[in-house]
């Protein structure tokens, strides 16, 4: 028997014939963009990150930051004299960078190392809706792991809050999460593109380290690293002060629409240049 | 693959839809060309002309194969019709909309199958790939779940359909990309050699389900690098080679370019490339190609003559071992073997024009 002759063979499978309605596809819809967004980005999260089991969601995410934690606070009162608390506060929210920087970096850019970005490309999905849904998990991400710090340094390293100052330092939380994980979506917008976008990742991290005044006062940096200080995420948002926050805000804001500009000129570059291996 | 597609679709009465008269697919005069660099340290640009003005329109609810060998330029064709990519120059159109500046709406009325097992999430289920294209492709949620189960149904997955996809088989892979791109039911369905890698039992049943899709009045433009399987399903079929389209029609249209011929099918052990030259150069052969087996060679000859001239080939031959030798009548391949041989380059050295 030849191939060929195959094809002129009649189906020997049973055909079931299938009854359904006819189905509905309105991707333009505003139903359609908030699903995109909402179950879309939870959905992602899910087919990209399906490889962070607990052994190594929880070393990465919970023994990472419990060491920062220690290690500055240690060196903090030991090089400064000053009370751990002081460095575990900072530190405790600058964890969340991890999730944000990595994970947002990954979200993005593995659409591509895993050969999946052609299909999407391929779909008349809402790109605002798409893009903005990977935020979530790992917002949520990022504020798992700043409160798990933040009560890690209340319990061991003497970190305390007022009552009344609750409200305003939990407003700081979310805000300077979402700026950092902002920040990663420009990273992951630029790793489409380059292919070792996690070095800029590690970068990232370090550099926060330095100029967020998380562990050095930015007010005691040389005048040229307190510019760059003050277009970081983190900067602001540590102070806990309103009129900060606010610009911690239009910080992060200010990266998401960048990573968003940048990841609509690539797709249109892919296009143009044949980039992104649509080819 | 078990179900039946008619039951899965509905007449396209969307705003936009191709009406009868117009083509489902319109592509005019399309070129793409590929800028790169070639060196380490002296990088020079080099551009590449993958596809050098193809024009072709399929019907509504045509079954239109596009032939060619690997690189001939047909998967470069199909990402420009699905907005992948832009063409460098010309223009195509697909139910009606350009694919250049409507591209939302050429993608909501297209499902594209991608050939080979990549594209789709490793790590999760089936269903859970195909869960989240419907919601990319904006599917009704509250018709979504019956949806995904029909197509599983006629994909033969179901069953299957939780287990992780890296998992899964060439062809489950391939059956899976087949589900997603009709999730949405669209208009035109783009087949990027969706039967390559494929087992023949598993090649049969994919190209029963394309003839369903046709049956259920979807329009299917199918790349395919093979023969037998384009002259099975296609309605009509354009061959491509060299970024040109270099004939197209019917199956039997094409095979009209060789039916005066004999092929006349000689299995070799080690011929020599002199001997091969010898039978080039007998003015009444027309082509000759090879095809390397594990052990042996088989050499495809055509002549306008009859069988009798078998044995003047077997005397170019010289002291080459010869194996098995048929005459016979030629098939759609030799027409296609014909077609690609006599328009391929020699070196290919006019593909890519150095710029620098």
């Amino acid at each position: 028997m030849t191939l060929a002759s195959l094809c002129d063979e009649p189906m020997t499978t049973t055909a079931a014939h299938l009854s359904l309605p006819p189905v509905t596809a309105d991707p333009g819809s505003l139903r359609a963009a908030w699903r995109i967004f909402w179950r879309g980005g939870l959905m992602s999260y899910g087919m990209l990150f399906n490889w962070a089991r607990p052994s190594i969601y929880f070393p990465t995410l919970i023994g990472g930051p419990t060491f920062q934690l220690l290690f500055f606070a240690a060196l903090g009162s030991y090089a400064a004299g000053r009370s751990p608390a002081y460095f575990a506060l900072g530190n405790a929210v600058q964890v969340s960078a991890l999730a944000g920087i990595f994970g947002m970096t990954m979200a993005i850019a593995n659409e591509r190392w895993f050969s999946t970005l052609p299909a999407i490309l391929a779909t008349p999905a809402n790109r605002i809706a798409l893009f903005a849904g990977r935020f979530l998990p790992f917002i949520a991400n990022g504020l798992f792991v700043s409160l798990y710090a933040i009560a890690f340094g209340v319990i061991f390293l003497g970190v305390r809050f007022e009552a009344s100052t609750l409200g305003v330092a939990g407003l700081a939380l979310l805000v300077t999460v979402f700026s950092c994980t902002a920040i990663g979506a420009l990273q992951g917008a630029i790793s489409l593109r380059l292919r070792d976008g996690l070095f800029g990742a590690n970068l990232l991290m370090l550099t926060f380290l330095l100029f967020c005044g998380v562990n050095i006062p930015v007010a005691s940096l040389p005048a040229w690293m307190q510019v760059i200080s003050n277009l970081l995420p983190f900067t602001h948002g540590l102070a806990q002060v309103g009129g900060l926050i606010s610009l911690e805000a239009v910080i992060g804001v200010a990266y998401a629409v960048a990573a968003f500009a940048l990841f609509s000129y690539l797709e249109r570059s892919a296009r143009a240049n044949a980039t992104l291996d649509v080819r | 693959m078990t179900g039946d597609l008619a039951s899965l679709s509905h007449a396209p009465t969307r705003p936009g839809s191709a009406s009868a008269e117009a083509p489902a697919i319109e592509a005019i005069d399309l070129v793409r060309i590929y800028h790169t660099h070639v060196g380490v340290i002296r990088r020079r640009p080099l551009d590449v002309e993958a596809v050098r003005g193809v024009t072709f329109d399929v019907r509504p609810g045509e079954l239109f194969g596009l032939l060619g060998p690997n690189g001939a330029g047909k998967t470069t064709t199909i990402k420009m019709l699905i907005t992948l990519l832009l063409p460098t120059s010309g223009s195509a159109r697909v139910m009606g909309f350009d694919v250049v500046r409507e591209t939302t709406e050429v993608r909501r009325r297209i499902g594209y199958v991608f050939g080979g097992d990549r594209g789709l999430y490793d790590r999760v289920s089936g269903l859970d790939n195909l869960r989240y294209f419907a919601e990319l492709y904006g599917v009704d949620p509250r018709q979504r779940d019956r949806r995904i189960a029909a197509l599983l149904e006629l994909v033969g997955l179901t069953g299957r359909e939780k287990e992780k996809v890296e998992g899964y088989s060439r062809g489950m892979r391939q059956r899976l990309h087949i589900a997603r791109g009709l999730l949405h039911d669209p208009e035109v369905i783009f087949m990027d050699e969706p039967s390559i890698g494929l087992d023949p039992i598993g090649a049969r049943e994919l190209r029963q389900t394309v003839r369903s899709l046709v049956d259920a009045g979807k329009t299917v433009l199918l790349t395919t690098h093979y023969m037998f399987e384009a002259d099975a399903l296609c309605d009509r079929i354009a061959v491509i080679n060299d970024g040109h389209i270099v004939a197209s029609g019917t199956g039997s249209d094409l095979k009209s370019a060789v039916l005066n011929r004999t092929i006349v099918e000689i299995e070799t052990f080690g011929v020599a490339p002199e001997a091969i030259d010898r039978l080039r150069r007998d003015p009444e052969v027309i082509a000759v190609n090879t095809e390397e087996r594990d052990q042996s060679q088989i050499l495809l000859i055509q002549s306008e003559r009859g069988p009798e001239i078998t044995q003047r080939l077997l005397g170019s031959l010289g002291d080459t071992r010869v194996g098995k030798v048929v005459a016979r009548e030629p098939t759609l391949e030799d027409a296609y073997v014909h077609l690609i041989a006599s328009t391929s380059s020699t070196d290919g050295a006019d593909r890519a024009a150095a710029l620098g």
